[in-house]
């Protein structure tokens, strides 16, 4: 039977193919993610060379032309976008310059990825202290933001860089670090790239350890209590993550955490874990897609994440592992619509009387369609002068399906301003690398140092040659 | 092959190809950045068609459509077993080049399978019903990949339509009674 001889070799390939494509999923492509802010630049420079780095700083003095850095560039509000500018992509500026397993240090340039590092840590048993949940962002764009993650023992971003440098807007190379031109320093680590290059960053790095993951569920008026009592207080406790319903049922009500407590034997060196790769993002993308479409949908999509949850509890993780979760699924290519970020910070005293009053403002916004709500922990941390953690707050991270029209654009900002005065209502404040549908006064208000902070821009780079949208809009 | 059977593969093939068309644009997108680069993948399809009709024209008589038939389908569903692994230009161009050669053997083997079995007197009325039904497949294809898409990622596209492919190759492969007289 021909046919059949036909079949067993389509499957036979059939497999080989997914083999190789479950393979090649493991180098990850990106693109702009958000498609809100089309930009047209000048020119595109990209090098792993420094000397030519220099070069784009110093030919961009003479030709007058504004530079926008780039990452992996998932900020979403035009901060590595400036028109007819020069897009600097530090991509390729990616390399390892030293490492100390003794001393838990390690020395990368600034387009290295958290993957990058990690893969090259992993094999000594040493992890990263603080980095966002997922691996795929850049170093100097991490920074760029002062970005926070699921590790809630070794405070922010910023307490983990030993010294970095900078390349100035006159082309020159400053060594910067809390104790060494403190006050660039300070401005640069959440300074979204105003104030001149990240060339390489010397990061201070832990232990890698396992960790056994507790979930648990509850309601959100009891969340707070709990997290002070069975978190916070307990030690053993090195990561924490919570999320809250949008089912229809129990919307913005019902939570479950999950936490991920060292076990015993603690300090005892620890066999490599292998790092794990994402690989069955079918399914996840099929139930985050029901989310996108019906409030059924959403009741289906909060079902799986309670019964997930649940189904982790008591498995072991390595530290490492739970620092590189999954991110493609949420990958998402749709003609008219996008998908957008938002990250509110509110004081963890005020939690149940701020998810009220969401509720309120929510209500009604039947149009408004949300998908998802993780919340982390950030401790309080005023190092940086652009910093969210004036107290210690919970960071509620919104996912927002939305069209790309202007109508769509004005609806959700609408709703975006909403939300944002009743956090900044209750001492809270918003995340800067989304999209610039927050006014200036809210930024103002959600960073008391943001004077300070564009005075500093002005005061170290009088010329702008450092520029990007988010400037642009928010520059007072 | 029946003529029956004949049209359920053409509304199946018709269905996965449409499924693929807008995303394979997408892909596109996600490979090469240019324009010229979308200009040369379409160009070098319709080109090698062209170069490949005379002999395909020729092989039709020969071989019967069946064969050519099958040839397309599993041919197809090989190359889409492919896409999801392309990630440079040049694979795509590779792609497009084989694409071009199997689209000129299906737009043929199409036409020379219709002639064979239509009835000069009512041929208007006979194509017009196949081109319904074709059609009809064609458009729910593309409107329900619109939805897929929100759910699944652009490869598990490219092998849901290879599936299909290999589906359609597999069935009209069997054999059946009529096939010599509808040769004929
Ligand atoms: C799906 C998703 C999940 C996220 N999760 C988290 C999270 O868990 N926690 C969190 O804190 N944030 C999170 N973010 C936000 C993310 O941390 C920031 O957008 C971060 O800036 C992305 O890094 P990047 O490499 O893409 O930087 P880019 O977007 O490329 O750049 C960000 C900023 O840094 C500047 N910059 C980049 N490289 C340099 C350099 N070498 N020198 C000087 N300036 C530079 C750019 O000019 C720009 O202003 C998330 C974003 C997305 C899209």
């Amino acid at each position: 039977m021909k046919r059949y001889l036909m079949l067993l070799v389509y499957v036979t390939l059939l497999f080989v193919s997914l083999h190789y494509f479950i393979d090649q999923r493991a180098e990850p492509i990106t693109e702009d993610r958000n498609r809100l802010l089309p930009v047209k630049m000048k020119a595109i420079k990209t090098t792993d060379s420094t000397a030519e780095i220099q070069q784009v700083v110093l030919d961009a003095n003479s030709e007058e032309d504004p530079i926008a850095i780039a990452g992996m560039q998932h900020s979403q509000g035009g901060h590595t976008e400036y028109p007819d500018g020069i897009l600097l992509d530090m991509k390729p500026y990616n390399k390892i310059l030293a490492f100390d397993a003794e001393e838990k240090t390690i020395t990368v340039q600034s387009g290295a990825t958290w993957r990058d590092i990690q893969d090259y840590i992993n094999p000594y048993g040493l992890a990263l202290k603080v980095s966002q949940s997922q691996n795929i962002f850049t170093i100097g764009g991490s920074l760029s933001v002062n970005a926070h993650g699921l590790d809630i023992r070794h405070g922010s971003l910023i307490d983990t860089v030993e010294s970095l440098r900078l390349l100035d807007a006159n082309g020159e190379i400053l060594t910067l670090s809390p104790e060494q031109n403190t006050e660039l320093f300070q401005a640069v680590v959440g300074g979204y790239g105003l104030f001149g290059i990240i060339l390489d960053v010397t990061l201070r790095l832990t232990d890698d350890e396992m960790y056994e993951i507790h979930s648990e569920q509850l309601q959100y008026d009891d969340y707070s209590d709990y997290f002070n009592e069975n978190v916070i207080a307990d030690d053993s406790v090195k990561m924490h993550l919570a999320r809250i319903s949008l089912s229809p049922d129990s919307y913005l009500k019902e939570m479950y955490v999950i936490n991920y407590q060292a076990m015993e034997p603690k300090g005892v060196p620890m066999d490599p874990q292998k790092l794990r790769e994402e690989t069955l993002i079918a399914v996840p993308k099929f139930f985050l897609g029901l989310a996108r479409l019906n409030e059924q949908g959403k009741r289906t999509f909060w079902n799986t994440q309670k019964t997930y949850s649940a189904s982790i509890d008591g498995k072991v993780i390595s530290r490492n592992n739970v620092m590189r979760s999954d991110s493609e699924f949420m990958e998402y290519s749709h003609p008219e619509n996008t998908e957008v970020l938002q990250e509110y910070f509110v004081p963890v005293k005020n939690f149940e009387a701020y998810i009220d009053d969401l509720r309120e403002t929510l209500i009604d916004e039947e149009d408004f369609n949300l998908l998802n709500i993780t919340i982390r922990y950030v401790e309080k941390n005023e190092k940086a002068v652009l910093s969210y953690a004036k107290e210690d707050m919970f960071s509620l991270v919104l996912l927002i399906n939305q069209g790309t029209d202007a109508k769509s654009i004005e609806d959700t900002g609408r709703v975006v301003r909403n939300m944002i005065d009743v956090t900044l209502d209750y001492g809270g404040s918003y995340y800067l690398p989304y999209f610039g549908y927050p006014t200036k006064e809210q930024m103002a208000e959600a960073y008391p140092r943001t004077r300070e902070f564009f005075d500093l821009k002005e005061e170290y780079d009088p010329s702008g040659r450092f520029m990007n949208i988010f400037y642009e809009e928010y520059k007072q | 092959m029946n003529y029956k059977r004949f049209i359920v593969y053409q509304g199946t093939i018709g269905m996965a190809s449409s499924m693929i068309f807008p995303f394979y644009i997408l892909m596109l997108r996600n490979v090469g950045n240019s324009y010229s680069q979308f200009g040369w993948a379409y160009g070098l399809f319709a080109l090698t068609a062209a170069i490949c009709y005379p002999i395909i024209g020729k092989i039709a008589d020969k071989a019967g459509d069946q064969l050519l038939l099958s040839i397309y389908s599993w041919g197809m569903a090989l190359i889409l077993l492919v896409f999801p692994l392309a990630n440079e230009i040049w694979h795509v161009y590779i792609l497009q080049i084989l694409m071009g050669v199997l689209g000129a053997v299906q737009k043929n083997s199409e036409k020379t399978v219709l002639a064979r079995h239509v009835v000069k007197e009512t041929a208007g009325k006979e194509i017009g019903n196949y081109h319904i039904w074709t059609s009809i497949a064609a458009a729910a294809a593309i409107i329900g990949t619109g939805y897929l898409v929100d759910f699944f990622t652009i490869s598990s596209i490219f092998y849901i339509a290879s599936a299909l492919f290999a589906w359609s190759g597999f069935s009209i492969l069997k054999k059946d009674k009529t096939l010599s007289e509808f040769q004929a």
